[in-house]
């Protein structure tokens, strides 16, 4: 073969400019790059599907209040004042001259009745909105002046400013944008927030640049925020170490990798997430007591945590993570013993039991799956495997489905309010996501009155109780909850709030 | 002329019964499928309220023979529906992802050609030389190295640590040269094993044909070697290299599914396993439907071009006619 010099050095020519491309962009300090493991599916806040939209939305949005990071209670965003005229009453006042981006005009009282009206009624068409429980405690919304309004709540909600006031269900949208764009709101997002969404390239990522025409204190440090949206685990880790993203969320495998590059490290933070080994008490045995607590004790926790989690997570020792109000500090901590677990079996006159155990069939809950298996057998209990995609698995949680589980390995994601935890264990949820099918009278009045109780510290007891009754029922075996880790730059300061699944792209800032 | 019209008529006729039939088969395996999107995007915010609405706005309360036939009418006219999540119509959301597939597919392929021929032509110049048992080491490695394997080592050696290439993504829009930067690895990790495979189609062929009679006469008149391949050896050897590019093609669209999840590509792939894993079953049909139109596409095209290569071909579609 004859290679020509001119071709050759075409050819290198052109591998060259493709690298100065490259190291152009990572020079860039004003554009800030992060890492999504998931594209956007649906902005509109009452639609939206999770953690990703949640991040746009806060970032591009405004809401009456809204919490920092590390704070516990809220401090006023686009409302200049929020009185309290009661429980179930409140007045707002928004501050004058926050503009809504694309043109639609500046935030007014209108906006946030719309705003909260389509959570109450529904869309443009009449159909309930996915989220409108978060604002289900709201009854009406009275526009008393251009920029003030009157709140009325059917029952006194102190969730109702955790989760959604303060969160993204309360961002405010433009009753013109929405009006005008209708259903295309979702990909759309109109929002009177710091940042704006630029672009949107499906299935690629998406640019946010920073409004100076926006009227709050939220400083947004960078000009643009530059999303890359990345599924797997090992690219989003090597994107990283080549430079394409500052600040991503990883996982624990990549940890030491990633502290080990210069000007990089690891932010580990707790989570507030809660994953359980539940039991069905409606399943053959498992309806006697002495079963489920041998089970409990049968199970090697921290077999687990040091198998399935690389030791890298901590133990749940009940529902409600430390930070979150109810959090039970004194909760038991079942230790390993499976010659009594053995005994109690034996008490319930059961020489062994065959169990099948139902999880995702991802290498994480398998791995849970197995060390279960594995620990449960001395003790007499043998388990079947079921391991399903998450389509078979989330489908679990219609039509009654769940009535066929026996054991089945739980992940849910938390808020800061602990009646959201709560509610899918009450009775009302049995065929639908209380899938240990248990029930308790005291657990579902108690959970009504944490609803709509606004003293801290009698919800703090309410709660408490609620988990102690949980435990005496021994349905649930807590694992963890959850622990995650950020790819961070040494000169970023990122802000992630208690949820570190939840962050504020306007208090990112240079250290 | 006639003759390519009716076998063209034909194979599209085959064609149509071969997209209906794999869109009935892919619309009956799904009903087969626990689960349902709402549930699955939304956990346990999915109340039984909203999952009844988002179902009967995707027809799934109808029967499943009536839900087949809106299905398919619709699909007939490149209607496919609004997807529940985002809102926006499926057409559009298959359509906007549709091109990286294809430059990924088709760079794939040019490059498994480009590199492939000349190494077959290579082995087979002096065949059972030390050249052509190092091509042979060569093309076997490559067809049989997991392209898994491969995509990973890639980006190790070419991004992470000679920053040379991106790891992420398909470039900025617009900017033609960050885009082929995008496509070098992707390609490279798709392409590696065809690479190999039609270095070994090619050498064979072409070894066949240069035993031929003709040849071996041409070679006695003093024709130089080179001269014989170029003019009178490598068309006729690249005969079956064309019969496998409608394959090959398909194969790479299967291929582009793994390498845009590594690479983080936009793609058809990525979009068709985000939607069997949600079960998003309308944007699921569509891609199925979109990736069976254009391998059948590409089967006949490779057709047609095989027969302007092989006048043997050509001559079999004359004779078939009335």
């Amino acid at each position: 073969m004859n290679i020509r010099r001119r071709s050759f050095l075409l050819g290198s020519t052109a591998v060259g400019a493709l690298a100065m491309v490259r190291a152009a962009r990572a020079q860039d300090t004003a554009r800030l790059k992060v890492r999504f493991e998931h594209d956007i599916g649906n902005l509109d806040p009452g639609n939206r599907i999770g953690s990703v939209e949640d991040n746009i939305i806060n970032a591009c949005c405004q809401t009456l209040v809204r919490y920092e990071p590390g704070a516990t209670d809220w401090t006023l965003d686009a409302a200049r004042e929020i009185v309290q005229v009661s429980d179930t009453e409140f007045t707002f006042e928004l501050n004058p001259g926050q503009m809504f981006s694309g043109g639609y005009g500046e935030m007014t009282a209108e906006d946030v009745k719309f705003t909260i009206d389509r959570f109450i009624h529904g869309d443009a068409n009449g159909n309930p909105l996915a989220f409108a429980d978060d604002l289900g405690a709201i009854e009406s919304v009275e526009v008393t002046g251009p920029y003030s309004g009157r709140v009325r709540l059917r029952h006194p909600s102190p969730a109702l400013w955790r989760v959604g006031l303060g969160d993204a269900s309360g961002a405010i949208l433009s009753k013109k944008a929405v009006e005008e764009l209708g259903e295309a709101i979702g990909t759309t997002l109109v929002g009177s927030g710091r940042y704006e969404l630029a672009e949107w390239r499906p299935n690629e990522g998406l640019t946010l640049v920073r409004r100076e025409d926006f009227a709050g204190v939220n400083p947004g440090h960078y000009d643009e925020i530059a999303v890359r949206v990345i599924p797997e685990e090992q690219t989003a880790a090597l994107a990283f170490m080549a430079d394409e993203t500052d600040f991503s969320p990883v996982t624990y495998e990549f940890r030491d990798r990633i502290n080990a590059i210069p000007g990089a490290h690891v932010i580990d933070q707790d989570g507030t997430d809660y994953t359980w080994i539940g039991m069905n008490v409606e399943a053959g045995p498992l309806s006697d007591l002495r079963v489920r607590q041998a089970i409990r004790l049968g199970i090697d926790i921290d077999a687990i945590l040091a198998g399935a989690y690389g030791g890298d997570a901590g133990r749940a020792r009940s529902m409600l993570a430390p930070g979150i109000l109810g959090y039970w500090e004194d909760a038991p901590s079942y230790g390993y013993d499976p010659v009594q677990a053995r005994a109690l079996l034996d008490e319930a006159g059961y020489a062994s039991v065959d169990l099948t155990f139902t999880s995702l069939n991802d290498a994480q809950s398998l791995a849970v799956a197995q060390i279960a298996q594995a620990t449960l057998a001395p003790a007499g209990v043998n388990l079947t495997l079921n391991a399903l995609d998450p389509g078979a698995f989330w489908a679990m949680g219609a039509n009654d489905a769940s009535a066929v589980l026996e054991l089945a390995l739980v992940p849910y994601s938390s808020k800061t309010d602990p009646g959201f935890q709560t509610q899918w264990f009450l009775s009302g949820q049995v065929g639908l996501w209380n899938w240990q099918r248990w029930q308790s009278e005291e657990f579902d009045r108690l959970h009504a009155e944490g609803n709509s109780t606004m003293d801290n510290a009698r919800r703090e007891e309410i709660y408490i109780r609620m988990q102690q009754l949980l435990d005496e029922s021994a349905t649930c075996v807590w694992i963890t909850h959850g622990r995650h880790h950020f790819a961070c730059r040494d000169w970023l300061s990122p802000a992630l709030l208690t949820n570190p699944q939840t962050w504020q792209f306007e208090n990112f800032a240079p250290v | 002329m006639r003759a390519v019209l009716r076998f063209s008529g034909s194979r599209l006729i085959s064609a149509a019964i071969t997209l209906v039939g794999a869109m009935v088969a892919l619309f009956l395996i799904l009903r087969l499928v626990p689960g349902d999107v709402v549930s699955v995007m939304l956990g346990p915010r999915a109340t039984p309220e909203l999952r009844a609405r988002l179902a009967a706005e995707m027809g799934l309360d109808r029967g499943t023979l009536e839900q087949l036939w809106i299905f398919l009418s619709r699909a007939a006219v490149g209607d496919f529906g609004t997807d529940v999540i985002s809102r926006r119509p499926i057409f559009d959301i298959v359509t906007e992802v549709l091109p990286h597939t294809l430059a990924l597919a088709l760079a794939g392929m040019g490059t498994s050609l480009l590199a492939g021929i000349p190494l077959g032509v290579l082995a087979a110049w002096r065949p059972g030389g030390l050249l052509d048992r190092a091509l042979g080491v060569l093309s076997v490695s490559l067809i049989t190295t997991p392209a898994l394997v491969v995509a990973i080592l890639l980006l190790v050696v070419f991004s992470a640590h000679l920053r040379w290439l991106p790891v992420s993504g398909a470039g900025e829009p617009g900017d033609l040269l960050d885009q082929a930067a995008h496509l070098v690895l992707p390609t490279l990790a798709i392409a590696l094993g065809w690479i190999g495979y039609i270095a070994r189609l090619v050498r064979a062929a072409l070894l066949e044909v240069m035993a031929e009679p003709h040849v071996r006469t041409l070679r006695a008149y003093g024709v130089s070697e080179a001269r014989l391949v170029r003019h009178f050896a490598l068309r006729p050897a690249l005969v079956p290299v064309v019969a496998i590019l409608g394959i090959g093609l398909g194969d790479m669209i299967g291929s582009a599914v793994f390498a845009e999840l590594i690479f983080a590509r936009p793609g058809l792939g990525r979009l068709m396993e985000a939607a069997i894993g949600n079960r998003n079953y309308p944007v699921l049909q569509a891609s199925v439907v979109i990736v069976v139109v254009i391998y059948i596409t590409a089967n006949l095209l490779t057709d047609l071009l095989n027969a302007a290569l092989d006048p043997r071909v050509a001559r079999s579609l004359h004779e078939s006619g009335p």
